[in-house]
């Protein structure tokens, strides 16, 4: 059963000069209980008013929340079951740690022995027993991240709303949180609703993505599925690298289709979608490409792409190799690093042949961008 | 660092610096050198230390006085006008720190129509010449029949120490995060409670400030008072004014020494506090 | 959503209610009565007289009330004197700034507090002090006599010289204060790039330093040109009779000869002049912001 909607949410924004920007334009998404979805895109492109609408802070301009079938348009954020972890935290300076945190119990009401107690358990649970007289101001970034995220959990909310938490760490800490915020989200059995436009960060934590660009929604999957099959061509190029390839299918074979690129190559995919005539996008990871022996031919149906490497780049695993195929495009392709034999032929001004195998190659509508 | 690229010019701008100190506080130090000069005539002429002129402050004329009673205030007449300007003051920094508050939380966390146009109004008052300011709130009271007093004197100081505690606030409000109120809000807090337990707590540095601000404007106001003070409602201002346009005594001197250390320790307080916070 | 409206209600009420009672409705009667005919013992007549504004400017009713140039040069005076205290305090505030955003942190701390302090002191009592120095037989000329560098005492007092120095004195805080806040935030960076693309101390000061410190002194001006302008508590005590400013006549008009549309004419002089330089500065200000967005 869907546990949030959202539905059809626009709001627009009205700038000094010119015309008013949409912010958000229809935005459909069914949050599921118990899910860690993020919301995943470009800065601007209105993934944290989409945030601020559901806690509460800005209103939709039309559009829908429903919470267990009620519409949520005429709750004050202060009466709404979310919590929020803000981008800078937002703990208030003049509180200590235990004050911060029991901060919303406080103004429930709860009685203090009870308020006690529950804020313990919180800091228990960040691993921050011990700091609870400290002012925020004495704390570590990594500390004051775990405060946030204990004076929101402590209430048990329905949905724990995060604001790009992750951005202000460093990137050893950024990790580690990432790891344990997962582990938390499971243990705590609630809702997460997390706003990132780091691809890789959204890719290791969520259940699902939700992938905003100018206020819509491009895609809604599970990370494989965002990354084997995206959507359209923001979102291939948003989230992984990606080389994408335009053209038209000139021949199908059941599932196997060629498509012809305007400069007259020809190249081959899978996928029962498209028609002949159809304009398509073929898109190639860079871990699907790779560089053929001589006399070898390329995997499983694929085709082969002749080209010269202009660069190398060693990224520690494998090597990243920028290869020029003619017509002023370059492709980028991943080249593992142990096979010393074959390295040598890894550098830049070698002739090579690149192949794929035709069901790594996804099919694209030009029309769906 | 900055210094170490022009020596000659750092000693000369030292130089100069510490003129420009001496050019603030000289005259006022000789003030209060000479509040001390037995002297009764030529208060320029060092004739020997006396504590006298302070002593006709609290206890008035002396009969073996060397001076010319007439020139002397009685206490109850200093100490009157002394509570009628504290009164003034407190009453007038109080509203006005209520109403300037109030109107800096509205322009800084509310988008409505007109905005813009408060913005503007709440600078007029201090833009507007004193002047012009206290010869209109005249022609307004005597006009609406309303008798000039202690009354009308607060009411005309509300009217311009409110844009500067408005000023003062807005600038604390400015510098506080947004997201702090949102947060209270997120964790269910109502907007009231949200003001009390949040923001005004961030914000209390600037409002004691505000207020320390009108209450010393206030106490130092001359001209608008001058214009709108009655007959029985004079505040010390109006009383040195009116004691300087008879000439200079030395009771005077005295009497302004010790207003000097007043004002002066009033606004340490309120500079240090300031600086401590921030 | 009407919560909110009524909150907003409730918190604009009370500075609306004022501003407009006590604050916008006399500025309105001062321009009214500025247009009426003053009557006879004090008061006014409820009848159309531009005359007020004759009487300054030149177009008199009759023989009796003629046109009266003094008014006219008192203003000018006025106006020669507050741009004289704006021209002094900038000289002496200008490099003062520098000075104090030069120290080291502790010790600007302190400096500020000194520089700001006189401020928040009475201003009766600061015109005071200046009236004691500047006596026949006050400090300066006793100072000077025993020094032997003259015989007479100058004639120092109830002068323009001293009305002047008396309103730099008191307006020194409102000129240092917007001009320290643009110097400190002046980038350092910029000035060293100046010398190390060749060009001279006195090229960096005019074609960097000043025109990054500009908005710093106009603020500062158009505070200290204001109050300047309407003064008549300095002049009243250290112009003596010998000199006029427009506020000593507005204030005569008022308490003496109880002429209050004569005073309210002049008073809306005054305030002409200062919308004047509002208007100057909001329009270039307007100017320089079009052409930084462009």
């Amino acid at each position: 059963m869907d546990f949030l909607q959202i539905v059809s949410a626009s709001k627009h924004y009205q700038t000094p000069e010119g015309p008013p920007v949409k912010a958000l334009d229809g935005v459909t998404i069914d949050v599921k209980n118990n899910e860690f979805l993020t919301l995943l895109g470009p800065s601007g492109c209105g993934k944290t008013t989409l945030l601020k609408c559901i806690a509460g802070f800005e209103d939709l301009d039309s559009g829908d929340l429903i919470l267990g079938g009620k519409s949520l348009r005429d709750v004050p954020a202060h009466r709404r079951p979310f919590n929020t972890v803000f981008q800078n935290y937002a703990l208030f300076p003049h509180m200590t740690v235990i004050q911060n945190v029991g901060y919303g119990l406080d103004v429930a009401g709860v009685a203090k022995a009870e308020r006690d107690r529950r804020v313990g358990e919180a800091l228990e649970l960040v691993g921050l027993a011990g700091f609870g007289g400290r002012r925020p101001s004495q704390l570590s970034g990594g500390q004051q991240q775990r405060v946030a995220l204990a004076r929101s959990l402590v209430l048990k909310p329905k949905v724990l709303l995060l604001d790009e938490p992750l951005s202000a760490l460093d990137r050893k800490m950024r990790e580690a949180m990432q790891i344990e915020l997962k582990t938390l989200q499971h243990a705590v059995g609630i809702t997460f609703v997390f706003v990132t436009h780091d691809q890789e960060e959204a890719l290791a934590m969520s259940d699902r993505i939700a992938v905003l660009s100018q206020g819509r929604l491009q895609q809604l999957d599970t990370p494989t599925g965002i990354y084997d099959r995206p959507a359209n061509g923001f979102v291939a190029n948003f989230v992984g690298t990606s080389n994408l390839f335009v053209g038209t299918i000139t021949a199908r074979n059941g599932e196997s289709v060629t498509l012809e690129t305007a400069n007259g190559r020809q190249l081959r995919a899978t996928g029962n979608r498209f028609q002949i005539g159809d304009q398509v996008r073929l898109v190639l990871r860079p871990e699907h490409l790779k560089i053929l022996a001589p006399g070898e031919g390329p995997d499983r149906d694929g085709s082969v792409i002749q080209g010269r490497i202009k660069e190398t780049v060693f990224v520690g695993s494998t090597i990243q190799v920028h290869a020029d195929v003619g017509f002023g495009r370059t492709v980028i392709l991943l080249h593992p690093h142990d096979n010393r034999n074959a390295q040598r032929e890894i550098a830049p001004g070698a002739e090579v042949r690149i192949g794929y195998a035709a069901e790594s190659a996804h099919l694209i509508a030009v029309a769906d961008d | 660092m900055r210094g170490k690229r022009f020596r000659p010019w750092s000693a000369l701008l030292n130089g100069y610096g510490l003129l420009f100190l001496a050019f603030l506080y000289l005259p006022l130090g000789l003030i209060v050198v000479y509040s001390f000069n037995a002297n009764p005539i030529n208060m320029a002429e060092w004739t020997g230390f006396t504590l006298d002129w302070y002593a006709t402050i609290f206890r008035g004329a002396s009969t073996e006085g060397n001076f010319d009673a007439a020139f002397t205030e009685s206490p109850e007449r200093i100490f009157g006008v002394i509570r009628n300007s504290f009164l003034v003051a407190l009453c007038a920094a109080s509203v006005a720190t209520v109403i300037g508050t109030a109107t800096a939380i509205a322009l800084a966390r509310y988008r409505f129509f007109g905005k813009r146009f408060y913005q503007a109004l709440l600078l007029l008052p201090m833009l507007v010449p004193d002047i012009v300011l206290g010869i209109a709130l005249l022609i307004f009271f005597v006009g609406a029949g309303i008798e000039l007093g202690l009354m009308t004197i607060i009411i005309g100081h509300i009217t311009f120490l409110s844009s500067y505690v408005f000023v003062v606030v807005s600038a604390r409000l400015a510098g506080m995060d947004t997201t702090l109120e949102q947060a209270s809000a997120d964790l269910g807090a109502g907007p009231l409670t949200t003001f009390r337990r949040v923001t005004l707590p961030q914000i209390m540095p600037g409002v004691v400030g505000g207020f320390l601000l009108a209450f010393i404007i206030s106490l130092d106001d001359v001209v608008i008072t001058y214009f709108i003070a009655g007959v029985g409602s004079q505040t010390l201002p109006l009383f040195i004014l009116a004691m300087m346009r008879r000439g200079l005594r030395p009771q005077i001197t005295a009497l302004a020494v010790l207003i000097l250390l007043f004002s002066l320790t009033v606004a340490s307080i309120g500079l240090i506090l300031r600086n401590r916070k921030s | 959503m009407t919560r909110k409206r009524n909150a907003l209600l409730l918190l604009l009420a009370p500075i609306s209610l004022i501003l407009g009672i006590f604050f916008l409705i006399p500025l309105g009667i001062v321009v009214v009565y500025s247009f009426l005919e003053p009557g006879l013992y004090g008061g006014v007549e409820w009848t159309w007289y531009p005359y007020n504004y004759g009487r300054i400017l030149g177009w008199p009713l009759n023989d009796y009330e003629e046109f009266d140039p003094i008014y006219l040069a008192i203003f000018a005076t006025s106006l020669k004197y507050a741009f004289l205290t704006v021209l002094f305090s900038l000289l002496i505030c200008y490099p003062a700034a520098f000075w104090v955003s030069r120290r080291s942190a502790r010790w600007k701390g302190f400096v500020l507090f000194l520089i700001t302090l006189p401020f928040f002191t009475s201003l009766l009592i600061r015109i005071y002090a200046w009236l004691l120095l500047l006596r026949p037989t006050g400090f300066i000329n006793a100072g000077l006599e025993y020094l032997s560098l003259i015989s007479q005492p100058l004639d120092l007092l109830f002068s323009g010289f001293a009305v002047v120095l008396g309103m730099v004195y008191i307006f020194t805080p409102f000129m240092f204060l917007p001009i320290y806040a643009n110097v400190e935030k002046l980038d350092y960076s910029l000035i060293r790039a100046s010398q190390d693309l060749g060009a001279n101390p006195a090229q960096t000061f005019f074609r960097i330093i000043l025109p990054l410190t500009a908005p710093g002194m106009i603020a500062g001006s158009i505070i200290v040109f204001i109050p300047a302008l309407g003064n008549f508590i300095v002049p009243a005590f250290l112009g003596g009779a010998k000199v006029q400013m427009t506020g000593n006549l507005i204030e005569r008009s008022f308490l003496q000869s109880r002429d209050w549309p004569f005073g309210s004419a002049l008073a809306l002089l005054i305030m002409a002049s200062v919308v004047l330089v509002l208007m100057v500065q909001t329009i270039r200000a307007g100017r320089k912001q079009a052409g930084d967005a462009a």
